[in-house]
């Protein structure tokens, strides 16, 4: 009950309500399966057309004061050895967009045009990190180095335990 | 009377419930002026004179970006796009929705403090302004669309007919500063939430504008490299290739939707309040359409 009150305010404070019987102000449709919807202009039209984003952003508070959905706190990694971690599918989240996305941040072996918002992680293995310490630093960056700009992978649950797991497995992979 | 009790109590519940936990990235100071870049990216200087950019920093991949995208607006970029088509459709689009002469007054008027013009030139130097006629402050494109209404004509907020005559109306401001005070009143409110929605982190990614645009100028994400959040209002609504024309808050919708987070309609209270901030962050730069940007 309580969550829809609130819904019902951000729909009076966020924006003006447009029937698409969701978050209104936000633009959703949730006869969609990924809900979230993009703009798309079309030329020479007074309409502004409005078609399904690939991914569905809903679970997230938006860009409004008042978006009644919180941002999950930080996070200490529950993590138990042994890592068991499959280095090749991990390496497959670290080059995916949508998921692990980080070689738009840092430079990955393979990659001509990576990110430079972190540091190399070329050869990552001679740093001689722990797997639990790169496990927290994966799982929720906000513990080991707070102001880094880095998405709280496991916290936000964009990853699971097992992707974390394979992600370090990769980076411990890296000589 | 229980009943109502009950009810007014839900209604009120969440204003009592705890703020939902987000967090901010510390905020850095900025000035409602262009030149502030200076302390915040110190790249003011390449780009400060649109007329005079510096020829060799836009041939160089690894530099282009301290001229904050400004060698895209003209003279520096003499080439046709489809901006230009954008204003000449604004033109027609305007004449034919001014047939009686109140489309004009509907834009020109209404503004706090009776500071009425009566040509377009220079209104866009001063969007967003607070309107009396909206009791808020509303964006150039809000008051196009209010406007058209009025002529009984649909210019939706974001429509590629609407930023053509946002474009159209820009073009009589060229080369005349962005000028807007958010010293006092409605829009120094807005100024304020506007710089602390910058800084608020949200979505998918848990990340603020600020979290790029603040500590991050000159880094690049892949093959794109972060530049100032100062002097970017001047150039829109914006010709970009894979989008087409693109309006301030058509912007802000794909940010969002990049960052990992749901659009808001054009339009919406909270992009408003962004876009006040980043316009006066413009403040003392020249309006430059037709533009474009990647
Ligand atoms: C939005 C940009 C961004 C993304 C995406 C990102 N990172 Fe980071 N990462 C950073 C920043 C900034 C730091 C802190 C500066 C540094 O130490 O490199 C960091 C730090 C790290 C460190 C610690 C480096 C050290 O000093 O030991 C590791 C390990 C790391 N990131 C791994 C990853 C992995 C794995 C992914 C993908 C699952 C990822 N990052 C995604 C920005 C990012
Ligand atoms: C992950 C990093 C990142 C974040 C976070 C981010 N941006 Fe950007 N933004 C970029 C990049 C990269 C560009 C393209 C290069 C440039 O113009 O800075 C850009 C471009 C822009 C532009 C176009 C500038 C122009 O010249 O036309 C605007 C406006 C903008 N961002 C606003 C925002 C707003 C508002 C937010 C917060 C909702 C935001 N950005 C968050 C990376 C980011």
């Amino acid at each position: 009950m309580h969550t829809i009150w609130r819904v019902i305010l951000v729909a009076f404070l966020c924006g003006s309500p447009l029937g698409y019987g969701y978050t209104p102000g936000e633009m959703v449709d949730s006869k969609m399966p990924t809900k979230t919807l993009m703009p798309k202009v079309k030329v020479d039209s007074g309409r502004l057309e409005w078609v399904p984003y690939a991914m569905d952003l809903s679970p997230w508070p938006t860009l409004c004061e008042d978006d009644p959905r919180a941002m999950p706190r930080p996070q200490h990694a529950q993590y138990v050895a042994p890592l068991r971690g499959d280095a090749v599918r991990g390496r497959m989240i670290v080059m995916d967009t949508r998921r692990g996305n980080c070689v738009t941040c840092h430079e990955i072996p393979g990659e001509d045009w990576p990110g430079t918002f972190g540091r190399k992680l070329n050869h990552y293995k001679q740093l001689r990190m722990s797997d639990a310490d790169i496990y927290q630093q994966i799982y929720d960056v906000r513990i080991t180095a707070p102001r880094a700009v880095m998405p709280p992978f496991g916290a936000l649950g964009i990853l699971s335990d097992q992707d974390i797991r394979d992600v370090v497995a990769y980076l411990q992979s890296l000589e | 009377m229980r009943n109502l009790i009950v009810v007014l109590g839900l209604l009120l519940a969440p204003a009592w419930a705890d703020e939902p936990y987000k967090e901010y990235t510390p905020a850095e100071h900025f000035e409602p002026h262009v030149s502030g870049d200076s302390q915040l990216t110190g790249t003011y200087r390449y780009w400060k004179d649109p007329t005079k950019l510096d020829l060799r920093l836009a041939g160089h991949p690894d530099d282009s970006w301290k001229l904050n995208w400004k060698h895209l607006d003209y003279p520096f970029n003499k080439e046709m796009h489809a901006g230009h088509l954008a204003l000449d459709r604004g033109l027609v689009l305007f004449n034919k929705l001014n047939r009686a002469g109140t489309f004009k007054n509907c834009l020109v008027m209404y503004r706090l403090n009776g500071q009425y013009e009566t040509t377009l030139r220079g209104l866009r130097t001063h969007f967003p302004a607070y309107r009396t006629d909206l009791r808020r402050v509303a964006g150039l494109e809000e008051v196009i669309e209010h406007c058209a209404a009025l002529e009984s004509e649909t210019l939706q907020n974001g429509s590629y007919d609407n930023s053509a005559v946002s474009i159209y109306i820009a073009s009589q401001s060229l080369g005349m500063p962005i000028k807007i005070d958010v010293s006092s009143g409605p829009l120094r409110e807005a100024w304020k939430r506007g710089e602390r929605l910058f800084h608020q982190k949200v979505g998918r990614n848990n990340m603020s504008c600020a979290s790029c645009h603040v500590g991050r100028v000159g880094q690049s994400l892949r093959a794109t490299v972060v530049t100032s959040p100062y002097g970017d209002a001047a150039h829109y609504p914006v010709y970009r290739d894979r989008f087409g024309i693109t309006s301030l808050h058509i912007r802000f919708a794909q940010c969002s939707l990049d960052l990992g987070f749901n659009a808001l309609k054009p339009g919406s209270p909270a992009y408003t309040d962004v876009e006040v901030f980043l316009t006066a962050l413009t403040n003392g730069y020249p309006v430059s359409v037709p533009s474009e940007r990647p």
